[in-house]
């Protein structure tokens, strides 16, 4: 109890003055003497009493507040908190005491200051519902505790490694087989994330520290043990992982911690698997072995894999392969493809990969293109290839546009001079969709683009165009000290370089300011250009990362042996966000298709018993899918008014129109 | 024959319900007379109605039915209360129209507080005969929907409901449900149509065995989840 409460009661002395004098000057009829007496005598009473005098307590904080003193008392209350919080870490600095013990200290700590801070804001409440609210700039007396909290253990490092370290040293204990106080690691990741240095402080050391786990333990474990048993033990590590997500590690570690368990155990020893195990297992008809075998390996998303291969295939700079290799090559992934469930998943990747390759001008031969579509289209017939088609003609049809543009009036009149553009014009709905990206274009873009929009309308009228600024991209002439160059770069590295026509230097915040580019995107951006391989920008200072205090200069060093240089194979390469919500759609996409396939079918039977509903649904459906799913499809459309319960009889389904 | 019972049959019927059916001519005394009793106990039933209700609305509000429960000396969230309004059918959460007001009394053929605190045992029978028990059961849910275009409720205002409307039949089951509701992440609400499936999963699945439950039946996802807890939870 004591301990609970020392805090806020020195925090009370400390302010006694104050308190006092606001006492004193307020309507209250309590005078000096009583307050101090009453302050003092706080300590030794039960705890009622306590509760008693925290009443007057309360009230002389709400006194102060009206007295326009809540500045004064929060400062005050901020720096009793800070030197409380500054002593309390400073106490575990030295403490090399066993690991356990030294956790388990941290957690009092923290749990106490958690407490104590809780106890300050039901005392002084008042002062967070006023002076803090009408105060900009002022954090919640919870968020300044915080905040402390944070600053005062960054101030001591040791501590905080200390902390992780042990951490980190607990769960290999639990891996390695040892019962572990999981309670305590609860509450301290807890606090990393109360304090938001989760991701930084403890999750990144720890995916670390998994992946050499596992991938030790994988090379130990491949070489002593048989397929059989490495598998069921892959099977184990992944279930234990997963149970270690719903007991104490944050929710978001989930996906990364699995990852990085798959890619040690499982995918770097993909052919030694099926190398060593596989013909075995399949001669001695070991089904379970099989089983498990497949549904380790279907975890790493095969559909998703053939369309990448593909990608990698069909993707210009693919030298010494012959058109016949090639041809071969097709025909071998799509006996592969046969075999695939999830078909959806495998035309979303394949169709954003081909997006790409056909804008970006990418594509190896668009003969070896085509001759895929069509193999795809005698597998699955025409409806599965149609979008694919179309995206061919959008490009063929782009190119006579583009033609008759250059031959107009518009064209030859108005366009400003030294720029060259070609468009294409894309049909929505063939195409992947793409998240809009905003930038401000240097005028010269602008103007193109206005009178290629008017061309284009004044053709076809009533359609809406919109521009797709993430697949721009352009042919820069750059003049370096060092001699002239094209540089082959992304709409969004050209209009950050053509700032530099009329700068030197500039900071992260002008660019960002100057261009509106998204902070993720321009930070990507701004890496290609100044920390990769072609680094036609300065960094100052160096480093991997673009950090906000970052200015970039021309590069006027700048040197290459090509005339020609690519700079844009970021536009290539696919991010984790695109790769996310690339899955995310075609599972988006199959509710619409659940949703469409069970109104279809009530609406031909208008009623329909449960069971009968699941086996059409199961015959219509092409890609695989759990009966509890279409439930959940069952159960939205009943919530939508589509269907009913009958009410006679809750097996069977009405159809609603 | 045929003639002579039915004509017997509708001289039982207009005895039966003289005050209303009553049109030949020597009974016009008898009539005035009863249409009297009725207006009486109409004025009365009103009477009882204006001792409650709030003048700004002309309705019996939240107040109004506080008052009213504590001189019937019910508790406001007892079930009576609940059954009282089902036979009211009243509309809106804590609110009372006249209308209503007349169509519950009248039914239970009490105009003034004594009588309708005999009248309330004879209410829980009807309400427990099993073709008037769904029927109440599904009011109950409709009865908390406050909100305009509300469709479902809260898991806790569920929880308490099905405490109040199947605790007192189903106690296991309704123990264990709300164990599970408040436990459970997936579901923040609950709609009718899982409403209804816990009525039939009460009078139809054996407890706690659940020997005869099958999740490829048409069963709503929350019974499924709530089986399948309780299948784990056993040892």
């Amino acid at each position: 109890m004591s301990e609970m409460h020392t805090l806020h009661v020195f925090c009370l002395f400390d302010e006694q003055f104050v308190l006092v004098q606001a006492l004193l000057c307020s309507s209250s009829n309590l005078n000096l003497t009583v307050t101090a007496i009453l302050l003092k005598m706080y300590l030794n009473l039960p705890f009622l009493s306590q509760f008693f005098l925290l009443t007057v307590v309360v009230k002389a904080v709400s006194d102060l507040c009206l007295h326009k003193m809540g500045g004064n008392l929060y400062q005050r209350i901020q720096q009793e908190c800070e030197r409380h919080i500054s002593a309390k870490l400073q106490s575990l600095v030295g403490q090399s005491l066993d690991l356990v013990v030294f956790l388990s200290m941290v957690e009092k700590c923290w749990q106490d200051f958690c407490d104590q801070m809780l106890m300050i804001r039901g005392i002084a409440l008042y002062l967070d519902r006023t002076h803090v609210k009408q105060t900009p700039n002022v954090r919640s007396l919870w968020d300044m505790g915080l905040q402390l909290f944070r600053k005062h253990l960054s101030l001591s490092p040791e501590v905080e490694r200390k902390i992780v370290t042990g951490l980190l040293e607990l769960i290999e204990r639990e891996r390695l087989g040892e019962a572990i106080d999981r309670t305590v690691l609860g509450h301290l990741l807890k606090m990393f994330t109360a304090l938001g240095t989760y991701a930084e402080t403890f999750e990144k050391p720890f995916l670390e520290r998994t992946s050499d786990f596992y991938a030790s333990e994988g090379l130990k474990y491949i070489q002593q043990w048989d397929v059989s048993d490495y598998l069921k033990h892959v099977e184990m590590r992944l279930c234990e992982e997963h149970e270690r997500c719903t007991l104490y590690l944050d929710a978001n570690t989930r996906k990364p911690l699995v990852t990085t368990t798959e890619k040690q155990l499982l995918e770097r020893h993909t052919s030694t698997i099926l190398d060593k195990g596989f013909t075995m297992l399949m001669d001695l008809k070991r089904v379970d072995d099989l089983k498990r075998l497949y549904t380790l390996f279907a975890r790493n998303r095969p559909a998703e894999l053939i369309a990448k291969f593909l990608d990698e295939k069909l993707r210009a700079g693919n030298k010494g392969t012959s058109e016949e290799e090639l041809e071969g090559t097709l025909d071998r992934v799509l006996v592969l493809f046969r075999f695939i469930q999830g078909k959806d998943v495998f035309e979303a990747f394949y169709k954003k990969d081909l997006a790409k390759r056909l804008l970006l001008g990418k594509s190896a031969s668009i003969d070896a293109e085509k001759s895929m579509i069509s193999k795809l289209k005698a597998e699955c017939g025409s409806q599965f290839t149609n979008k694919l088609e179309g995206m061919f003609k959008d490009i063929e049809l782009s190119k006579e546009i583009n033609d008759s543009f250059k031959q107009s009036s518009q064209a030859r009149t108005k366009l400003p001079s030294g720029i060259e553009m070609s468009v294409h014009v894309l049909t929505t709905g063939y195409w992947p969709t793409y998240p809009p990206m905003d930038v401000r274009l240097p005028h010269e873009l602008n103007v193109y683009q206005d009178i290629f929009k008017e061309f284009y309308l004044s053709k076809y009228s009533g359609r809406r165009l919109m521009w797709q600024n993430s697949l721009g991209h352009c042919v820069l002439k750059a003049e370096f000290p060092r001699g002239k160059k094209e540089l082959a770069v992304s709409l969004f590295q050209t209009v950050v370089l053509m700032l530099f026509n009329d700068a030197q230097k500039l900071s992260y915040q002008d660019i960002k300011d100057s261009t509106s580019i998204e902070d993720k995107e321009l930070r990507r951006t701004l890496q290609s250009l100044a920390c990769g391989k072609v680094r036609v920008l300065q960094k100052i200072p160096k480093g991997r990362e673009v950090e906000d205090e970052d200015s970039f200069l021309f590069n006027d060093e700048f040197a290459a042996p090509l005339y020609r240089i690519k700079v844009n194979a970021i536009q290539m390469k696919e991010t984790v966000e695109e790769n996310t919500s690339t899955t995310e759609r075609v599972f988006q996409d199959r509710q619409y298709q659940v949703d469409a396939a069970i109104v279809r079918i009530m609406k031909t039977r208008k009623v329909l018993s449960h069971t009968l509903l699941i086996t059409e649904l199961f015959q219509q459906l092409k890609f695989p899918i759990k009966p509890v799913d279409l439930k959940k499809r069952i159960e939205s459309l009943i919530d939508r008014e589509y269907l009913e319960r009958d009410k006679n009889n809750p097996q069977i389904y009405n159809y609603l129109a | 024959m045929m003639r002579r019972s039915s004509g017997r049959k509708s001289d039982q019927l207009v005895t039966g319900s003289a005050a209303v059916n009553s049109t030949a001519g020597g009974s016009d005394l008898l009539r005035s007379a009863s249409s009297k009793t009725v207006s009486k106990e109409i004025e009365r039933i009103d009477q009882l109605f204006y001792t409650y209700f709030d003048r700004s609305s002309s309705l019996i509000g939240p107040e109004g039915i506080e008052a009213f429960c504590s001189d019937l000396d019910v508790e406001h969230t007892d079930v009576r209360i609940l059954m009282l309004a089902w036979r009211m059918n009243a509309e809106r959460q804590g609110y009372f129209t006249l209308e209503e007001w007349r169509r519950g009394l009248k039914a239970l053929r009490a105009d003034n507080l004594g009588k309708l605190k005999k009248a309330l045992p004879e209410l829980e029978k009807e309400v427990l005969r099993p073709q008037n028990f769904q029927d109440f059961y599904a009011y109950s849910f409709r009865y908390c929907l406050t909100e305009e275009k509300q469709k479902s409720i809260d898991i806790d205002v569920a929880c308490e409901l099905l405490n109040l409307v199947l605790g007192f039949k189903f106690r296991p089951q309704v123990d264990s449900l709300v164990e599970y509701l408040k436990k459970q992440h997936e579901y923040k609400v609950v709609n009718m149509d899982q409403w209804m499936a816990i009525l039939r999963f009460c009078n139809e699945i054996n407890f706690p065995l659940l020997d005869n439950y099958d999740a490829d039946l048409a069963w709503p996802i929350l019974l499924d989840c709530f089986v399948e807890w309780m299948r784990g939870e056993q040892p």
